[in-house]
């Protein structure tokens, strides 16, 4: 069998078992992403990788043992690895050079892994089609006239290409499972808090997570086990005990309540997912599932409070780069004042200008509380409407997007339709609760389409279960 | 609805807020569009969500860790990604005559 056709968890226990060496492994992924580097999913392969790999390899001959060692993985380019460059896909932080380990990828370390790539992302994290980078667009990876989504599209597109068996995402507002949907693979935006952020470049603190991106669900759940738990740098990061994820995975779902949101009916009508989407509910019907009606009366409001909630933390987060600390400083700043005017105005994309505004705006004296006070009420609105609807079911379904990946430079110029490729996802990060996305069905183009499925906090166990279900056995409908 | 009108002079008191700069250029073309992305966002200010106070933060917190001196950074990495050092510090412009 070829490497990669190996999932993730095949490889983990042929490196250890010694049928495999991560020198091999690593170095076939350097080859096809040097191969495939036209879908500029990558920025950059660590020149390191394949000594990281080679020791690997003598501390698994001495005895090592590690969930992944010797796995080679890649890193989205806002996370730190020290030593290695983290430029969020920035021209401010072009040559910012990581002085130490995110808890993320300390895990990873310790568990073994050979983390040998950092991908393109839709600059600070701000965007759904990774064209915002401010070094190139990434490729679909199943269409390369199209785009891989975002903000996480490189680790999307490296996952769905083949190019590695596991990336990381950050997800602020969809940014895992939107792209993951795209490319056809599976990424999860765990609990708030759940993964520790420490050392991971700060948009939007109260709302974003950490998670893994991998072919299959099983995969996933076995990455989450290494990434979630407690961090000591981290005041959020929860320190619920870590299960093992893969434990909950039964193939049985027949007794479980699967809600489907009211709110949602309408919005779903005509949109490409419709057939989809409903196809789901039938197929989880179809296997025992009780399928609840139930609702979250503020959904439609959760787009707005999103863009009011990630610009105001966005624009006190991106206050730090002022070109004193940081990388990139204006040849043409002649006073302080310039430094930070000229630094910001030239090192940021328009996007990222555009979030710091809006997130002033909503801040600023005399709208404070019209905009930014009544978006944290309406936040606080909707984890209360969260948890009644979780009273009533395990798990709530609904598309990841409204179709399949459109094309490159579809909407330019448009940042507001681009702000509603989020309209299903966001609901998760303002609840805090986990959400994965899974292929299901395809589009018009044959591309793959995202199914939803989240649950309430710290149950990621279940929604693996039910994901898996899905995968394993929905094949006819999910093929559709 | 309340609609929020955007002028060209709340949009440079922004860019001021911001520490950004504009050419003219840039704020005729960025004004009308960031008036769209206020009508999106006025949804909120527009919705009725009652006489709510907030009570609590959104999410759980884990508490500090034990107030014990650690390492830090040494100084000569966290100057490495700095623009311009001298002797130790940040360096920038004269501040003072």
């Amino acid at each position: 069998m070829k490497i990669d056709e190996l999932s993730l968890i095949e490889l983990a226990e042929k490196i250890s078992k010694q049928e495999l060496t991560s020198f091999e492994v690593t170095k076939f992924y350097i080859d096809k992403c040097n191969e495939h580097s036209d879908l500029f999913a990558l920025l950059e392969i660590f020149e390191d990788s394949l000594d990281r790999a080679k020791e690997m390899d003598e501390k698994i001959k001495a005895g090592f043992k590690g969930k992944l060692a010797g796995v080679p993985v890649v890193i989205k380019d806002n996370i730190l690895y020290k030593g290695k460059k983290a430029s969020c896909s920035s021209k401010f932080l072009e040559n910012y050079v990581a002085q130490y380990n995110s808890t993320v990828v300390q895990k990873m370390l310790d568990e073994g892994a050979v983390i040998f790539a950092r991908a393109n992302m839709d600059e600070f994290a701000m965007g759904s089609s990774t064209e915002n980078s401010a070094f190139g667009v990434t490729k679909n990876a199943l269409d390369p006239t199209r785009v891989p989504g975002g903000s996480s599209g490189g680790s999307a597109c490296a996952v769905g290409a083949g190019l590695t068996p596991v990336a990381l995402g950050t997800d602020t507002g969809g940014s895992i499972r939107q792209p993951s949907s795209y490319n056809g693979v599976v990424g999860i935006k765990p609990t708030y808090g759940r993964v520790s952020r420490y050392g991971v470049v700060a948009f939007a603190s109260s709302i974003e997570q950490v998670g893994p991106i991998t072919k299959n669900v099983k995969d996933n759940a076995y990455m989450l086990e290494v990434l979630a738990g407690n961090s000591i740098h981290d005041e959020t990061s929860l320190k619920e005990e870590v299960p093992n994820y893969l434990s909950y995975i039964k193939g049985d779902i027949s007794k479980l309540r699967v809600g489907v949101l009211k709110e949602i009916d309408e919005a779903v009508k005509g949109l490409e997912v419709e057939k989809s989407y409903k196809n789901a509910i039938k197929f989880l019907k179809e296997n025992g599932a009780e399928i609840v009606v139930t609702s979250i009366p503020s959904f439609n409001l959760t787009l707005p409070c999103y863009y009011i909630i990630a610009p105001a933390e966005a624009t006190s987060n991106l206050g730090r780069f002022d070109g004193v600390k940081y990388s990139r400083r204006s040849k043409d700043a002649k006073d302080v004042d310039e430094i930070y005017f000229k630094s910001r105005s030239e090192g940021f994309g328009k996007e990222v200008k555009r979030r710091i505004m809006l997130g002033n705006f909503v801040l600023s004296s005399g709208y404070f509380d019209a905009y930014y006070n009544k978006a944290k009420k309406l936040q606080q609105k909707l984890i209360e409407e969260g948890k009644k609807a979780f009273a009533t079911c395990d798990v709530i379904v609904l598309p990841t997007t409204a179709g399949e990946a459109f094309k490159i430079g579809a909407k330019d110029g448009d940042p507001v339709s681009m702000y509603k490729e989020d309209l299903f996802t966001i609901m998760a990060n303002i609840l805090g609760v986990p959400a994965i996305s899974i292929p299901f069905g395809k589009g018009p183009n044959g591309l793959p389409l995202g199914l939803q499925i989240v649950a309430d906090r710290l149950n990621e166990g279940t929604i693996y279960n039910v994901a898996d279900f899905i995968e394993s056995k929905g094949g006819e409908y999910a093929r559709l | 609805m309340n609609k929020t009108t955007i002028t060209t002079d709340e949009v440079k008191r922004l860019a001021g807020l911001s520490a950004l700069e504009f050419t003219e250029e840039e704020l005729e073309a960025f004004v009308p569009e960031f008036e769209r992305i206020v009508e999106l966002v006025d949804e909120v200010k527009n919705c009725d969500i009652g006489n709510s106070e907030l009570k609590y933060t959104t999410h759980k917190l884990c508490g500090c860790r034990e107030d014990e001196a650690k390492e830090s950074l040494p100084q000569e990495e966290i100057l490495l990604n700095s623009p311009k050092t001298k002797k130790g510090s940040f360096c920038v412009p004269k501040m003072l005559d």
